[in-house]
């Protein structure tokens, strides 16, 4: 079976309109973050959180009544789509009161329906705050070694382009966590733990497919004229297509299977890998290797590639 | 002839993965296939002679099989904080009021940020111009002997907590506790398997600091409860507003109703502490926190006699249907404190009803016992627990054996816990827990059948693909594919590493990861054949030219997971491991072992052009 076989798309030409499309992207999920903001989880805002599950069906609105009823602050949400509710509040050091004031308030006006907590955690200030800057140095910190590692297997502006395009990936799933956040019942977007590991696994991931891109395009170019280049470009395009879609489907099968399997503890991560890897898809062929391919034009000087075989 | 041998390498080097992989994992499939047989026995008889003598062999399968993590197994993950604050406030001596002041604002400023509190503590001290000396060990000593003193005491601290927390938890009994500490002031708890959340946090965080304190005469209670209600009324406008900051503040009220306020004029002392004619003062429990928050108060305790302090009962007595603490005028100085004490034990008091713990003492604990008893005859001495008072008993006569009681306990499961916490000796300083994640069993097992359900759909999902897209190619692949999660699993066997949910996700996202390496392989080969190369050749150049997009790829993804796994906390270090664990295999998987598969194919000329789809 072959998809995608023997290709001649144009990509070059019509880069200036997904530069558009990548910037409107852009744009958009950077209005959201300044206007609506993103909606953290625990592990960076701190608080406590009590997951409660009914036996029988019961309506979210009955559950908050009655837990504002006892005097109980906090909010509450519905969690996944199988009768368990969310119960977050601030965080104290005593999870036992919290736990026995739930409990007793759900007993004693919810008598017919069994609950269950099932799972509590609390995050106090501190470790909020600690968790906060483990996940900014290490995206940092992964951003620099991908630099690096590709400025050194390649030239330093394939690099770059690289990494703009990683930037290009994260920002847009971030943007869109914040433009989707808290419209789902079945996954509530929040920032967390995991969802750093999402950004981290796509720039991972993401310059998988632009290595495959410039792997060919370095095969390619070897002494050959700048005047030529936008042809090489288009062609080594084509030819890495099929590998690239088909690479990136793969992964996007095993996400789609977690996002459907895995329960609303992972669904955030596994939506987050899942949009990543698609924007990053197209990202390495209409943001990373146009980019290279302009920044060329503009320097007008000829490439020196990093480690091209002689064949 | 270079090639033969590298050929004779590669298949030893994949007999030799296969197994050690099979004998990491063989225990977790002895352990897995023992419990089977074990449930299948229906009677208690029948499966307590099979755990006995299969006993051996259940234990060590258990030892060395795949450990489930926390979440799946259900259990507690505690991370705990040592209050270094209040270790510097215990070595400091002739503490002012400049210096509780300075205090307070390292307390503020700890609370805020991960920096050590004794950098904290020193920089509050430079930007007052003082020196460490004028309250920390000698006058003479330098602000840098200090800290490094100051620096000792807080390690140690934090490693007899350590010690500490563990006898409490191995004498309540739980399987494969881990604690272990991070960095100066914090210890993580693992445990798991833990039913009764509420009775281990319990156990966790009292401080146990037992003390003997002599009880102030009832004449004297009454006099100061006097003094203070003048001091309230007089202040009463200023005052409201103070206790609503107060009650703000307090950790629990945040929870409970508020506490209805009273119009100002109206404050009293009397209308939240009621004194009975024998002396005794109770408050109700409606009016618990705010006489908490009450005794507190420095200005407070500045109007009570020399050396006291009031202290509330640990237990409540029902009076007409209402919760009343009884409300105590104690000595600040104990008599003696729990250091002395060697051997507790929980039972049954005299009347056989009431739980009571029954306590031994060392040999100077008992005779200074015996000097105290037997100068406090018809005195009262307290028992305080960690700030709260258990009992209050009269002193009947001398005491010389060194044994004590405390009672006033509600409950046998009470009494045993304080048996373990006296016995496992008292915090050197507080101890808070600061983060807390707790599974119950029943979403563990939800987690384990998701977790399960998903590889299973990962990998049929991305093998058939594969068979599809590929045909006989895909073969070579999904071996590799298997291979691959095997060595996932056995690496995590064999290094001891738990296996948790977003562990399970690891492995998912691996499988989709691993066969990359392979369609970038074929997608390269085709295209050989489409070039007109033969077989043969198109292989070779194959996996030569692939190889350098397909190592670029992985050590991208290598490097975000290691970093992932160097800042990572908990959950997302068992993803980040999966992931590095899986993707260094599937180089070995995906290029060595197929390459292998398809030489071997080759050469008994089962391969034709059309074997790469």
């Amino acid at each position: 079976m072959r998809i995608f076989h023997k290709t001649s798309f144009d990509f070059i030409r019509f880069r200036k309109i997904a530069y558009g499309f990548s910037l409107v992207l852009l744009a958009s999920g950077l209005i959201s973050l300044a206007v609506k903001g993103l909606n953290y989880g625990i592990d960076f805002r701190g608080g406590s959180e009590v997951l409660i599950r009914f036996e029988k069906n019961i309506d979210v609105s009955t559950v908050r009544t009655v837990l504002d009823a006892a005097g109980v602050s906090g909010s509450l949400k519905q969690y996944g789509l199988d009768r368990s509710f969310l119960f977050s509040t601030v965080f104290n050091g005593e999870t036992n009161d919290l736990k026995s004031l739930v409990s007793h308030a759900l007993n004693d006006r919810l008598k017919g329906n069994h609950h269950e907590i099932v799972r509590i955690d609390a995050v106090g200030p501190s470790i909020a705050s600690d968790l906060k800057w483990s996940a900014v140095k290490a995206l940092i910190a992964s951003l620099l070694a991908i630099l690096i590692y590709v400025g050194f297997r390649f030239e330093l502006k394939f690099a770059t382009a690289g990494v703009v395009a990683i930037f290009h990936d994260i920002l847009t799933v971030l943007g869109l966590f914040s433009i989707l956040g808290g419209l789902f019942d079945f996954m509530p977007l929040e920032m967390d733990q995991s969802i750093i590991a999402a950004f981290l696994t796509i720039a991972g991931y993401s310059i998988t497919d632009t290595v495959v891109v410039y792997d060919r395009i370095r095969e390619r170019i070897r002494g050959q004229k700048p005047a030529d280049y936008e042809r090489i470009f288009n062609e080594s395009m084509n030819q890495t297509l099929s590998r690239t879609i088909i690479t990136s489907g793969t992964v996007l099968l095993s996400v789609l299977v977690l996002f459907i399997f895995a329960g609303p503890a992972i669904r955030g991560f596994a939506f987050a890998v899942f949009i990543g890897i698609l924007i990053g898809t197209y990202s390495s062929i209409f943001v990373a290797a146009p980019l290279v391919f302009d920044w060329l034009r503009l320097s007008k000087s000829p490439v020196h590639l990093r480690g091209s075989k002689v064949s | 002839m270079l090639s033969m041998k590298n050929k004779r390498f590669n298949l030893l080097l994949i007999a030799a993965v296969t197994l050690v992989a099979a004998w990491s994992l063989w225990p977790t499939w002895r352990d897995y296939s023992l419990s089977q047989q074990l449930n299948s026995l229906r009677s208690a008889p029948d499966s307590l002679r099979f755990s006995l003598s299969n006993r051996d062999e259940i234990e060590n399968a258990r030892k060395k099989s795949l450990k489930l993590g926390l979440d799946l197994k259900g259990g507690m993950h505690l991370v705990m904080e040592v209050d270094q604050v209040d270790l510097f406030e215990q070595k400091a001596w002739n503490k002012d009021a400049k210096f509780i002041a300075i205090m307070k604002n390292v307390r503020a400023k700890a609370s805020q940020s991960d920096a050590r509190v004794l950098d904290i503590l020193y920089g509050e001290f430079k930007n007052e111009n003082m020196r460490l000396s004028r309250y920390f060990y000698d006058i003479r000593n330098s602000d840098q002997e200090i800290v490094k003193k100051l620096e000792k005491e807080s390690e140690d601290a934090l490693n007899r907590a350590k010690e500490i927390i563990r006898n409490r938890i191995d004498q309540y009994g739980v399987a494969e506790p881990v604690i272990t500490t991070q960095g100066s002031r914090k210890l993580i708890i693992e445990l798991p398997g833990v039913s009764d959340e509420n009775r281990v946090r319990n156990l966790l965080k009292g401080t146990a600091k037992l003390e003997f304190r002599l009880l102030r005469d009832p004449e004297i209670l009454v006099r100061t409860l006097d003094r203070l209600n003048t001091y309230i009324v007089q202040n009463s406008t200023a005052l409201q507003s103070t206790s609503d900051s107060n009650a703000a503040s307090s950790v629990s009220s945040q929870l409970k109703a508020p506490v209805p306020a009273k119009p100002a004029s109206s404050r009293s002392l009397y209308d939240d502490i009621r004194v009975y004619q024998n002396g005794t003062a109770y408050t109700t429990e409606h009016s618990r926190d705010y006489v908490v928050s009450l005794i507190r108060r420095s200005d407070i305790q500045a109007l009570l006699p020399q050396d006291t302090e009031l202290l509330l009962s640990a237990k409540s007595d029902l009076i007409n249907n209402e919760k009343h603490f009884t409300l105590y005028l104690v000595k600040k100085t104990p008599e003696l404190t729990g250091g002395v004490i060697t051997e507790a034990k929980a039972t049954f008091g005299s009347q056989g009803v009431q739980p009571e713990v029954l306590m031994a003492m060392n040999s100077e604990g008992t005779s200074k016992w015996a000097r105290i008893t037997g100068a406090n005859i018809g005195k009262r001495i307290a028992i305080v627990l960690d700030g709260a008072v258990y009992s209050a008993p009269v002193v009947q006569s001398k005491i010389p054996s060194g044994n004590s009681v405390i009672n006033g306990i509600e409950s046998l499961e009470e009494a045993k816990d304080l048996e373990i916490v006296l016995k496992a000796g008292a915090l050197p300083a507080p101890v808070r827990i600061i983060e807390e994640r707790s599974v119950g069993p029943s979403l563990g097992a939800d987690y384990i059948r998701a977790g399960v359900l998903s590889l299973a759909w990962a990998f049929c999902a991305v093998s058939v693909f594969m068979l599809v897209y590929y045909k006989k190619a895909g073969i070579a692949a999904d071996i590799a594919l298997v291979l691959n999660i095997v060595i996932v699993l056995s690496v995590l066997a064999g290094f001891n590493a738990s296996l948790s949910l977003p562990g399970i996700a690891g492995i998912v996202l691996t499988i989709g990861m691993a066969v990359d390496a392979n369609v970038l392989i074929y997608e390269r080969i085709r295209e050989e054949l489409d070039g007109g190369k033969v077989l043969k050749s198109a292989i070779e150049v194959g996996y030569d030219r692939a190889f350098s997009s397909i190592f670029d790829s992985h050590v991208t993804t290598l490097s975000a997971a290691f970093l992932l796994y160097t800042y990572g906390i908990g959950p997302i270090q068992g993803f980040a491991l999966t992931l590095m664990i899986g993707t260094a295999a599937s180089l070995f998987t995906s290029i060595v072992v197929t390459k292998e598969i398809f030489s071997f194919l080759l050469v008994r000329n089962l391969m034709t052009q059309k074997s790469f789809g």
